[in-house]
């Protein structure tokens, strides 16, 4: 569903992608793993179009989407849930869902869907008049996977999802991932927490330095080699 | 009532009748800093451009008050998108400096097509209504109970349109926040430009009416507004909409007090004053403490 | 050299103690709408120095560049907690404030029969000295351009030392030089004092140029050019900000071409410039550039000499 073609994104002269290369099916969840400063965040940024790309393309369905303004990427349905959630914090819970929903102009529909997002996620219906900068880490969460999911999309881009929530939040967070992907939303997640994504992906990646050094399925190889150039990066010493 | 108290009740009327307008003009400067998180130095010259077409139509052409305002708003809107093209939209987000005195350069600009269209330093301006009301020992001007009724529907039409419209909630996405704006789908360079000229209007709106209210206009109109609605959001709190009303009004009826009290020459320094001390003790301004470290934060990066 | 361009080189030279001033602070991160108070405080300090106290004119152009500073490190310490849009609009309130306070301000006494002194709205007049001392205008041209370019001179060198490293570490990202052991504060305070000396410096010069100062030529005006003379010749150098100037009074005066609507040919320039050129002309990567082409040019022109097959070793 998603194919991304040799994508390099710079930071002024520094290189962040060097060239990489993957493909997210339709229906399934991959996962791309990495140790901190590979260029996750960036190839998250750079497909929903917040950055552009130096070289390479990344198609939606078969169509070109890089380039395009982040806007019209979102009306195409991809969405992303940002790391570090980015909820507006100035904003209540409900005015961010209604945000999430501004590419869509049936009113009737979006108000069901939030009706829909309060039942899958009830601590956001308690706090549903509250400004979103005073919830908790995991309320964020909830509210931006929640606002990602007001556009309706057919495909959901997840920066670390899990990062610097306590343990039994990130069970309830790859849980939704799960459930979601039941429904029939393509996922894309990146993630720190090897040993919890290698649980629900299907597929995975490594990013390493900005390329892809690995591409597999759980199961069917070293996981733990894996897992610790996750973690840790690949070691100096090896060729 | 003593005599002081009905100077004190007569002067905070005025104040708050000139007051609405510094509040438009306010919000204006206001919207424009919560998008763009940069001074626009051209903002006042904007209104003026509005202001100047609408005097010279006045002037050839004859044309009634009505006919005077919807030129002005036309103007200042023209004006302003010149602006948002020319100093804002072609800087990233750290050339704030670079927006700021490309502002400035285009403030001499209109100074200059203004000085050129209208020669001279006074220039006739239709006046709204004449005459007053009386209250008891009070009394208030008829085309300032207008100003401050345009002035309230002004303001009332702005917040509908920031809370009740789909713009309204874009432009406070990215007020709040920038890139998650971007991330719903929010058309982020539209909704700027947009935002632009509806303030660059709300400003030219209290051009008119200040204009107005003096049947007449100058070059150093432009310098003046910017320095009023400069003064009247910081002391409101930068980059919040409600400061702006509650900052134009403050500045209008303290304004009003110290001419009273102290002559028009030390007015201006009792603002002045004024304004330094919120700055000094409140950097949040009367209402918007959470605006200053955002703002700041972005700000530093000069 | 004829009158009119001494006189207009003398403003040139002026301006530009100004502008470095604007400049100064740019550096240490710091927007200020205000240098035009120091200018106008040593102006007037400067001007009372030799008109009211029969001071020569160095002590009274210290006395100037004294005030400058003293008033500006006063400024500084009240506005510390300030930064960003809310320390340059507390820098405006404070030199509109300056302003008003001159047009209030009134002391005159009795030198020979006239008086003499500030004069509240009606200015400052009869700053005689270089009449008085017949010093004629090309030797006061020389005597500015000398100045200016001592200042420079400080300026540069310090820019290349640890100080002036710091100073601009400091202007780009407070926090982060604060870990890195920057006493912050103390060098905006310091860069807020030396900038308000040279605008008192500048303001000295000009009064005694101009032989009359009103509170009117201080204005905002002032204050907003002075920091666009940096933005437009570069932020890389302090020959930058004078290089603005040159090019603002120097091509504005000089061009007869578009009289009438000089400004709107020059605001739209500067406006496209900027697009450009952020930082201006001489931008620190542009400095960076020509420094090293330089020292390469001095570095190849010593290989040569000592490669040549005719030298002796």
């Amino acid at each position: 569903m998603l194919e991304i073609a040799d994508v390099a994104t710079s930071y002024g002269k520094i290189e962040a992608l060097k060239g990489v290369s993957l493909g997210v099916a339709k229906g399934r969840v991959t996962c791309l793993l990495g140790p901190n400063g590979a260029g996750k965040s960036t190839l998250m940024l750079t497909i929903a179009g917040i950055l552009k790309p130096r070289r390479g393309s990344v198609r939606l369905d078969s169509h070109e989407i890089s380039g395009l303004s982040s806007a019209k990427i979102v009306a195409r349905g991809l969405a992303l849930v940002p790391e570090n959630r980015l909820v507006f914090p100035q904003m209540s819970v409900k005015e961010n869902l209604a945000a999430g929903a501004y590419q869509r102009r049936d009113a009737s529909g979006i108000a069901e869907d939030v009706e829909r997002m309060y039942s899958r996620f009830p601590r956001l219906a308690e706090r549903r008049d509250q400004l979103a900068g005073t919830l908790s880490g995991g309320e964020q969460q909830m509210l931006a996977v929640a606002r990602a999911l007001m556009s309706r999309p057919r495909i959901l881009l997840m920066d670390e999802p899990s990062l610097g929530l306590a343990p039994m939040l990130v069970e309830e967070v790859f849980r939704i991932v799960a459930d979601l992907n039941r429904e029939g939303v393509t996922i894309f997640l990146v993630e720190q927490n090897a040993h919890m994504a290698l649980k629900v992906a299907h597929h995975f990646y490594l990013l390493e330095q900005g390329l892809v050094t690995f591409s597999g399925e759980p199961g069917k190889f070293a996981e733990d080699e894996v897992i610790q150039r996750a973690y840790l990066g690949r070691r100096r010493t090896e060729a | 009532m003593s005599n002081l108290t009905i100077d004190l009740v007569q002067n905070t009327i005025d104040g708050v009748m000139v007051g609405s307008s510094y509040a438009l003009l306010a919000l204006g400067f206001t919207l424009i800093f919560g998008t763009m998180r940069r001074l626009n130095l051209a903002y006042g010259p904007t209104i003026m451009a509005g202001a100047y077409l609408g005097a010279y139509a006045f002037l050839h052409l004859g044309i009634g008050a009505f006919p005077v305002a919807v030129l002005v708003l036309v103007g200042a809107a023209l004006a302003g998108l010149y602006v948002e093209r020319l100093c804002f939209r072609p800087f990233a987000q750290t050339a704030a400096m670079a927006s700021m005195v490309s502002s400035f350069a285009v403030w001499m600009q209109i100074e200059e097509a203004a000085s050129l269209a209208l020669p001279r330093h006074l220039n006739v301006f239709p006046a709204l209504v004449s005459g007053s009301l009386g209250l008891g020992p009070l009394f208030v001007r008829l085309d300032h109970v207008l100003m401050l009724v345009i002035a309230a529907a002004a303001t009332l039409v702005v917040h509908w349109a920031l809370y009740r419209t789909r713009f309204g909630l874009g432009v406070r996405t990215v007020i709040d926040h920038r890139r998650a704006a971007a991330l719903v789908g929010v058309p982020v360079r539209r909704i700027l430009l947009l935002a632009f000229v509806l303030a660059s209007a709300v400003g030219g709106l209290a051009g008119f009416l200040i204009a107005a209210s003096e049947a007449q206009i100058t070059p150093m109109f432009g310098m003046w507004a910017t320095t009023k609605g400069l003064i009247a959001m910081m002391l409101g709190g930068l980059g919040s909409v409600p400061g702006a009303l509650v900052g134009g009004l403050t500045l209008g009826i303290i304004e009003a007090q110290a001419q009273w009290l102290l002559g028009p020459h030390l007015r201006d320094l009792v603002a002045w004053g004024v304004l330094f001390a919120v700055l000094a003790l409140w950097p949040g301004g009367l209402m918007g403490a959470a605006a200053v470290d955002d703002a700041t934060a972005v700000q530093r990066r000069v | 050299m004829d009158g009119y361009l001494v006189g207009v080189f003398s403003n040139i030279g002026i301006i530009s103690f100004l502008a470095v001033s604007a400049y100064v602070l740019l550096l240490a991160g710091e927007v200020s709408f205000g240098q035009q108070a120091f200018f106008a405080i040593g102006a007037y300090a400067a001007g009372m120095g030799t008109a009211m106290m029969r001071w020569p004119l160095a002590p009274a152009l210290l006395l100037g560049a004294s005030a400058g500073a003293l008033a500006a490190a006063a400024l500084g310490r009240a506005t510390l907690r300030l930064s960003g849009l809310h320390f340059a609009i507390a820098t405006l309130a404070f030199a509109e404030m300056v302003r008003i306070v001159f047009e209030l301000f009134t002391w005159q006494i009795d030198i020979g029969g006239t008086l003499v002194g500030p004069n509240g709205t009606n200015g400052f007049g009869d700053i005689r000295y270089l009449f008085e001392n017949e010093i004629t205008p090309a030797e006061y041209l020389c005597a500015i351009y000398l100045l200016l370019a001592l200042v420079l001179a400080v300026l540069m060198v310090l820019d290349r030392s640890r100080f002036g490293r710091a100073l601009r570490q400091a202007g780009v990202d407070p926090v982060l030089a604060e870990l890195q052991g920057v006493p912050v504060v103390r060098m905006r305070l310091v860069a807020a004092a030396a900038a308000g000396a040279l605008a008192g410096l500048g303001g000295g010069l000009y009064a005694h140029l101009l032989t009359y100062v009103e509170p009117r030529n201080f204005d905002v005006m002032l204050g907003v050019h002075s920091l666009a003379y940096g933005l437009i010749g570069g932020l890389g150098t302090a020959i930058g900000p004078v290089v603005g100037v040159l090019i603002d009074i120097g091509l504005l005066e000089s061009s007869r071409l578009f009289v009438g609507y000089r400004m709107i040919v020059f605001g739209g320039l500067v406006a496209l410039l900027l697009i450009v050129r952020p930082r201006g002309l001489l931008d620190e990567r542009t400095v960076h550039w020509l420094t090293t082409r330089v020292r390469d040019l001095i570095d190849a022109a010593a290989a040569r000499r000592r490669d040549h097959p005719l030298r002796r070793r």
